[in-house]
């Protein structure tokens, strides 16, 4: 089975059905301890590197170029450069439908074809379990940090769907105190620890903003799969997405909001509207390297902690 | 019970004796002797390593900055606390915070270049701002190119007073992008001593800009009426 990699989201059921195994290659980053050389955001820069160095050995790349990162789409040349056969991927920013049926067509068409209709199915029910995970870590049933694991791992499903299956049914439900009921907004935090840090200074993160994408959409053919992913709210304008926050965060009654930037990325602009439009007391940190969660970022949260105590 | 702040650059201690507040400060490095003979079971710890030492309770230095001011300014709106290593904007009003700990500038620990480069105390700086009849402008925002701006202005001609105000002019420069709109600001930590800084200030934030009279021992007085 050809390993697929994939800088962003990009509909893993496809990658699965045209025969192949979908890795992303950002899963790998925040437990990497890489410290790239030339770099804006460290998550583009390191797995550019990764790749070229052969660290991350892929059979071809699909770069998420379009709609999403944008700093992905230098970092992607480069990485074809080095000779990975590459395949640019472009959301719509308007929500064109027939735009992305035609780039899930090119998309299939770059893989060979759709061979394996029937895992589209089991994909569709694996991701019902990831939303029931979802819910259960909201009602306090499981820990942040368990189920965002699996839930950031619905990008690839790591690539193997027996052995991911397995994994959710090892998954063993809990009590857990929840207090102050977190979202985690932007693009995941670099830091590896972040979920257990955050749970330790008594912060519950109930809503992990983009692993939510990654169980929200799917599909059982191209067109489906089309009309479902014209809804990933990291490529439609702001507006839509904070329509679409305003109303998770209302349905998981959220205390509070912490808004992950990542260093150089384009979406740290959108801080000043996040805080303008969504009414909670908001936590703006910023990450640039993978590792551990860093002492300054920790002040951070536990002062976060405090304040929402004392409100 | 004694409230104590262990800084980056230096540790308070506070206590409260016949309902008068009283207090001492050392270097970081030393803050053992400041609890000598005191049971963890007695300390109520804040500051950066406010984990390390034994305690009853801690709090981060934010909680406690506002407990602290609360103390002499009740209605107090923003409060920005300018340590050695960071510099911090509470917004009290709304529970918001802005923290600097990525870069030099705008933090005490700028302010220490500037009076080792010129072989002086930093007690020091304060009176020499004020003996500056021009103010060269210093517009880097980097603590370090600031250095070599520092000396263009020297050979340029103007004198050492003049390049120190110049320096606590970007200083506040730097701060003042982190300040949100308020009728006025409390400013506590230990660089509020330098004068000149606090001159700066008021002339850059345009706000009415009040000061406790022991700035730098707010926190740990913070952590001892949070815990009251």
């Amino acid at each position: 089975m050809n390993k697929i990699g994939i800088t962003a989201l990009v509909p893993p059921e496809l990658i699965f059905a045209c025969g192949a195994a979908p890795f992303d290659v950002n899963n790998v980053i925040p437990a990497s301890r890489k410290y790239p050389g030339n770099k804006l955001c460290a998550w583009t820069a390191i797995w550019k590197e990764m790749l070229i160095k052969k660290e991350i050995t892929v059979d071809s790349l699909i770069v998420v170029a379009g709609g999403d990162c944008h700093n992905a789409l230098v970092d992607g040349q480069k990485a074809a450069m080095s000779g990975i056969p590459t395949h640019f991927f472009f959301y719509p920013f308007d929500g064109d439908l027939e735009y992305l049926e035609s780039q899930l067509h090119r998309l299939s068409g770059f893989l060979g074809g759709i061979r394996s209709p029937e895992v589209l199915k089991k994909i569709q029910e694996l991701k019902k379990q990831g939303q029931m995970l979802d819910k259960k870590r909201c009602r306090g049933k499981l820990s942040s940090a368990e189920a965002f694991r699996i839930l950031i791992s619905f990008s690839d499903l790591t690539g193997d769907l027996a052995g991911f299956s397995r994994a959710i049914s090892a998954l063993e439900e809990k009590d857990i105190d929840v207090r102050n009921r977190v979202a985690l907004i932007g693009v995941p935090p670099i830091y590896h620890d972040f979920h257990e840090v955050a749970q330790t200074l008594g912060l519950h993160i109930v809503f992990d903003e983009l692993p939510y994408e990654f169980i929200r959409h799917g599909g059982c053919d191209i067109k489906e799969m089309a009309r479902d992913y014209c809804g990933y709210t990291f490529a439609m304008p702001l507006e839509s997405r904070i329509d679409f926050l305003k109303k998770e965060l209302r349905k998981r009654k959220v205390d509070a909001v912490i808004h992950y930037t990542q260093f150089a990325c384009h979406h740290m602009l959108e801080d000043e509207v996040l805080r303008e439009k969504l009414d909670y007391p908001l936590l703006t940190i910023q990450g640039d390297l993978p590792g551990n969660t860093p002492q300054q970022i920790k002040l951070r949260l536990e002062a976060f902690r405090e304040m929402l105590d004392r409100l | 019970m004694i409230g104590l702040d262990l800084g980056s650059t230096a540790a308070k201690m506070v206590w409260i004796e016949s309902g008068e507040i009283k207090f001492r400060i050392t270097p970081a490095h030393n803050w053992k002797e400041l609890v000598e003979g005191i049971d963890g079971d007695e300390i109520i710890s804040t500051g950066y390593f406010r984990n390390s030492v034994p305690h009853r309770a801690s709090l981060t230095e934010l909680t406690a900055a506002v407990y602290g001011v609360r103390h002499y300014f009740p209605d107090a709106e923003v409060i920005v606390d300018i340590g050695g290593q960071d510099t911090k904007v509470i917004d009290v009003r709304n529970n918001n915070f802005i923290i600097n700990d990525k870069c030099s500038a705008g933090t005490g620990a700028f302010l220490e270049f500037v009076a080792n480069y010129f072989r002086i105390g930093l007690e020091e700086l304060g009176p020499m701002h004020l003996n500056a009849r021009r103010i060269p402008d210093i517009n880097n925002t980097c603590g370090v190119f600031a250095l070599s701006e520092m000396i263009s202005q020297l050979v340029g001609g103007y004198s050492k007073e003049e390049v120190i105000a110049g320096m606590h002019y970007a200083f506040a420069r730097r701060i003042s992008h982190m300040v949100p709109e308020a009728r006025s600001i409390v400013l506590i930590g230990g660089t509020v001593k330098n004068e000149g800084m606090v001159a700066a200030l008021r002339n850059i934030l345009e706000k009415e800009v009040l000061i406790p009279d022991e700035p730098q021992i707010i926190n740990a007085l913070g952590a001892l009426e949070y815990y009251s």
